[in-house]
């Protein structure tokens, strides 16, 4: 089994490595080929190691030693168990669509050969960020995910906006990694040993203030990466990388990996279910909050991105409050049907020559039925209709946030699925039915490649499906996870299950109704509430205005102002002083006699004195 | 073997005296060829090197001046073994990336003067030859700055040499005053390392002798406030004297607080521990966002440089091996990564002539190959995992984080500052669209200047997943210099901090 392990883990690498030799050329589809078939091997390997993995057989390898001083030890080693599999089954699948849509997708491309590079490096990272057995080597794969997305939000660096776009992800996520990186300290300094099994199995050992410690500062770096309030400006901004790498890394994967690290952590959450709350309660402002601002936006792509935000503030609540298997599960229903919808918002954005603004759509369906009917699927799933995936995931959580007391949170979660239902379906009315629009701006969409639509069919078979396999999930995860127990009445339980889907078929209905009448009237973006959605609550603003700004004047300031006039011209004026004092001194040195006689009687006092009063210790 | 460390320490002295009656044209070929013998004559010790015997190897002693205990004492141990690599693999590429033809001859003797001196500060035991390497070391960068830099390279060089020239003679003085002392407590004249750290001193000698030692220290490394010289000499120097200074003088500040603060004055360490690490975060902080704040792409390196420095301060003062030994491994790294950078922007100068950022933009452009392997130096400065800048960067932190926890976090925002001055860079010159027509058409990384810069980038990779032959001497070292300053301090609460910061979970 270690060889499907290694299988897993270094195909996309190879990939990457082989294909990055060929960067500079041009086009080669053999490329885009090449490197589909080895993430496709990696899924293969990854689906037989699923296989395999039992309640009392994983895999377990130690490849080598990577960093050892004083007590400390870090090998490179990685663990297949329940939660890892299924990471990497969830990863390299998604991942393997992507691959091959990308062929399509980024067929003229001048740099289609370096995307491939980018995109197989990004997989290979998220599969050391899953596989590694210790949290050093999760951390190699954090910043290398996070390389990657910068390498591939940045992908098209001619754009002035793609390439800030990718240095703001990098850096907020930097923000985060420095408190994650306390964690390991602190973790380090208390157990003496990194590895997951060494950690879980002391850290009940460790006083519970400790605890509380390690938990803040891991959730801190769970924050960057999965884009929580207040480090989520970035997510939205990222939109400017190709689509693909939107649906692979901004939706699927990498953005899953905070709540990946909390479900991992989860022997060391359950011991503080304080911290547990915060994060549940972020948690479900985020999905509001997110959920909010996609009401009212009009690009595509940042619609989805901030659904996702709220999707990923619905996983919190359920890792915060101990339900790991649960936000492991919606992770992965949310992976399918999210890198679907976007996928599909590639294909609009190419039908519609790269305009991302859905008022000027409308009417697609006719030029593109598969499509239309992909993201159908997808924004049912989404909405958590039954029988789809999100119905099954959503619902739980929905349940754990009830069965838990905290009906505010509950509540929060409701309203959050109602508007979910509605934006997905604003979406999906104002891109597809209605009113032609395009027609009028001159545009001719056109249907994506047949083998691109294909490619799709996994992944809404599977938002299709997915939920169907809960309860075997539920079995096969918790032999490694804390179960989460379920104390709700089973009437109580079907009445939120109705009350949650009412609410969701009301938000897709409403959506339907009003946008098959042309929607809301122009006179709401007068309103403040409008405003205030429109521009994203002024965050981004703040930020520039409150942080940006003021750093770059200080730091003009301290380089112009302390470090030139103060710090340098103290050097400079203690050897203009030494210089200066020799300088006059020289006069001294006339070669007139009688002022030389002078000069030297009162040498002669001086030292006279000195040698009267002065009495050295004895 | 007998006397490796000799002819480390002299063969580039005697080559570079041959070097006057080398013709004109082969110049260049003929320093190539001496610094790779140099090279391969130090990695020939790295494999004779006992990795677990922690005291000094390939010892050398002969007496100089009997009656003042001086002598030509030399040996090597895990902390200065791949310091001494680092220099002679550096000079080594340093020569190779060369182009400048004004007077060759006379650079390239300067060169191995200088390589001679650097080897000579970290292989020597003598206390007094120490000093006098490390002063010598002086006098070919001031030519190399003098010489062969830009407009103001006479200001620049003096203020260089004079600056830490005032430094040293304050260590001077320390030097001395050890000496007299050790004199008075033993009644015998040695100038020697390994006798002085036997040597158990009050604390009031200690602080004066630290207060000694550490400024001419401080000043070499350059800790704040007293790095204004740095960025004039990196402005005005040529590429190879950046690098050099860069990735190797530098070091040679951080040495001697591991050599001699560490283990002649436990307690003055640990007494000016907190003021000294307060600050090394000043000075990561401050110069990261001066960093941020540069035109000119040479200054913006030459900030980072001091940046990085400071955590390698802080990992030198947490006292444990963790934070030492990391500290150590991150001189290295920072000399591998600072001098390829240096290197970089010296291409980009010789193309366009500035070093100004706002002159370029695009540069991914027309530069592809350059640019890429600029991506990779700036990731292993950033302290991406898997390059080398990672393993320091985080034992060093991770080793401080036991002495104080908030001065670390604040230590940390290192990390994101790096990031954020470094991918500004990055975005400012080599992304958008090329909008200076000068930038179209330049010519891509050529032959000269990859032979020179791969060996960087690979090293950059090998030893951020494999840095276990390094660390590990390092570590056995480092952990017998923290037995003895355990040993040897006078107070019993500072072996017990000494104790407390080395072991987990408080001292269990």
């Amino acid at each position: 089994m270690e060889t499907y392990l290694y299988i897993a883990l270094f195909a996309p690498i190879v990939g990457s490595l082989i294909t990055a030799l060929f960067a500079q050329m041009p086009k080669k589809i053999c490329v885009g080929i090449f490197t589909s078939t080895l993430i496709f091997i990696s899924f293969i390997s990854s689906m037989i190691l699923l296989n395999y993995v039992d309640e009392d057989q994983i895999v377990h390898v130690k490849l080598m030693d990577w960093i050892s001083a004083g007590n400390l030890s870090i090998p490179f080693g990685f663990v297949v168990d329940q939660v890892s599999v299924i990471m990497m089954v969830t990863v390299t699948l998604v991942s393997t669509v992507v691959h091959i849509y990308s062929i399509g997708y980024m067929d003229h491309d001048e740099s289609f050969n370096r995307f491939f590079s980018w995109l197989s490096a990004f997989v290979f990272s998220m599969m050391i960020l899953v596989m590694s057995d210790n949290f050093v080597g999760l951390f190699i794969g954090w910043e290398g995910v996070g390389l990657c997305s910068w390498g591939l939000i940045g992908f098209w660096y001619k754009k002035h906006s793609a390439s800030w776009a990718a240095n703001e992800a990098f850096i907020m996520n930097r923000i985060a990694d420095l408190g994650m990186l306390m964690g390991l300290f602190l973790i380090y300094w208390n157990i003496g040993s990194l590895q997951y099994d060494i950690v879980f199995a002391q850290i009940v050992n460790l006083d519970i203030n400790v605890v509380t410690w390690i938990g803040i500062f891991l959730f801190i770096g769970a924050m960057g990466k999965s884009a929580q309030f207040p480090l989520h400006t970035w997510l939205a901004d990222a939109m400017e990388g190709p689509t693909p790498v939107s649906a692979l890394i901004h939706a699927a994967t990498m953005v899953t990996a905070g709540v990946y690290l909390i479900v991992r952590a989860g022997e060391i959450y359950t011991l503080i279910p304080d911290v547990g709350l915060f994060i549940a309660s972020l948690g479900a402002f985020v999905a509001v909050f997110a959920a909010s601002m996609a009401l009212v936006n009009r690009d595509l792509k940042r619609i989805i991105a901030y659904s996702t935000l709220s999707q990923l503030g619905y996983m919190f609540v359920a890792a915060g409050l101990g339900a790991y298997w649960i936000a492991l599960f919606h992770l992965m229903t949310h992976a399918f049907f999210k890198s679907l919808l976007f996928l599909g918002a590639g294909n609009v954005m190419h039908a519609m020559d790269d305009e991302l603004d859905i008022k000027k759509m409308g009417g697609l369906y006719s030029a593109m039925k598969p499509t239309a009917i992909l993201m159908s699927i997808a924004s049912v799933a989404l909405a958590g209709i039954y029988p789809l995936a999100g119905f099954f995931s959503k619902d739980k959580i929905l349940e754990v946030a009830f069965n838990n007391g905290s009906y505010f949170l509950w509540f929060a979660l409701f309203i959050g699925a109602g508007m979910t239902a509605f934006y997905s379906f604003r979406l999906v009315m104002l891109v597809f039915f209605g009113e032609k629009v395009h027609k009028k701006l001159g545009f001719n969409p056109h249907e994506a490649k047949p083998f691109v639509i294909y490619a799709l069919t996994p992944l809404a078979l599977l938002a299709i499906v997915a939920g169907f396999f809960e309860q075997s999930f539920h079995e096969f995860t918790t032999q490694l996870l804390v179960n989460y127990e379920f104390t709700l009445d089973h009437s109580i339980a079907l009445i939120l299950i109705f009350a949650t889907s009412a609410v969701a078929i009301s938000g897709i209905a409403f959506a339907v109704y009003k946008y098959k009448r042309g929607g809301f009237s122009e006179k709401i973006e007068e309103w403040g509430v409008y405003k205030l959605l429109i521009n994203q609550y002024y965050i981004p603003k703040l930020y520039k205005d409150g942080i940006m700004k003021p750093f770059t004047s200080f730091s003009k300031f301290l380089w112009l102002n302390i470090d030139n006039m103060i710090v340098d011209k103290t050097v400079d004026m203690i050897a203009g002083a030494i210089y200066g004092t020799g300088e006059k001194a020289r006069k001294m040195q006339s070669g007139n006699l009688s002022s030389m006689l002078r000069w030297m009687v009162a040498g002669i006092i001086i030292l006279l004195a000195l040698a009267i009063f002065y009495r050295p210790m004895v | 073997m007998d006397h490796i460390l000799s002819l480390i320490i002299f063969f580039p002295l005697i080559a570079g005296i041959f070097g006057f009656l080398v013709n004109k044209e082969s110049i260049r070929a003929y320093g190539i060829t001496v610094a790779f013998i140099e090279f391969t004559i130090t990695i020939a010790l790295w494999i004779a090197f006992d990795g677990n015997e922690a005291g000094f190897q390939f010892v050398e002693h002969a007496t100089l001046i009997s009656s003042f205990g001086v002598s030509y004492h030399v040996g090597v141990d895990g902390i200065s073994l791949f310091l001494v690599i680092l220099s002679t693999f550096m000079t080594m590429v340093a020569l190779i990336g060369l182009n400048i033809e004004k007077d060759a001859k006379n650079l390239i003797i300067s060169i191995l003067y200088l390589e001679m001196t650097m080897v000579g500060v970290f292989l020597s035991l003598d206390v007094i030859l120490f000093y006098l390497f490390w002063e010598f070391s002086l006098v070919p960068m001031l030519y190399i700055i003098g010489a062969w830099g830009s407009d103001r390279r006479i200001y620049a060089a003096i203020k260089f040499f004079l600056y830490t020239f005032a430094g040293s003679v304050l260590m001077l003085v320390g030097i001395l005053y050890m000496g007299y002392i050790y004199h008075a407590t033993t009644g015998v004249w040695s100038f020697s390392i390994p006798d002085w750290e036997l040597l158990i001193l009050p604390i009031s000698t200690q602080f004066w002798l630290f207060g000694a030692f550490f400024l001419a220290f401080a000043i070499k490394v350059p800790m704040f406030p007293f790095h204004t010289w740095l960025p004039y000499a990196h402005g005005q120097a040529p590429t190879v004297g950046s690098v050099i200074l860069a990735a190797v003088l530098l070091k040679m500040g951080t040495y001697g607080m591991v050599r001699f603060l560490l283990p002649l004055f436990p307690d003055a360490t640990i007494y000016f521990l907190i003021p000294i690490a307060i600050v090394a975060i000043v000075m990561v902080i401050y110069t990261a966002m001066v960093a941020y704040a540069q035109k000119d792409m040479k200054q913006v390196i030459a900030y980072s440089s001091i940046s990085h420095m400071g955590i390698i301060i802080l990992g030198i003062f947490a006292i444990n091996a963790e934070g030492i030994t990391g500290s150590i491994f991150l001189m290295i790294s920072h000399g591998i990564v600072s001098g390829g950078l240096f290197m970089l922007v010296g291409m980009i100068y010789d193309r366009r002539h500035t070093k100004l950022m706002s002159e370029f933009g695009g540069l991914a452009i027309s530069m592809p190959t350059f640019a890429t392997i600029y991506g990779i130096m700036l990731m292993a400065s950033v302290g991406l995992p898997l390059t080398v800048g990672f393993v320091g960067e985080f034992l060093s932190l991770m080793g401080f984080y036991k002495v104080n926890w908030i001065m670390t976090l604040f230590a940390g925002t290192g990390i994101i500052l790096g990031a954020v001055y470094m991918l500004t860079l990055y975005k400012r010159s080599f992304f958008g669209e090329i909008t200076n027509d000068k930038n179209r058409g330049l010519k891509d990384i050529n032959g000269r200047e990859l032979a020179a810069m791969i060996p960087l980038v690979a090293l950059v990779v090998i030893l951020g997943i494999y840095p276990k032959p390094i660390l590990d001497p390092i570590d056995t070292s480092v952990k017998k210099m923290i037995v003895l300053m355990q040993k040897k301090s006078v107070l019993p609460e500072n072996k017990e901090f000494i104790i407390k910061v080395n072991s987990i979970r408080g001292g269990e």
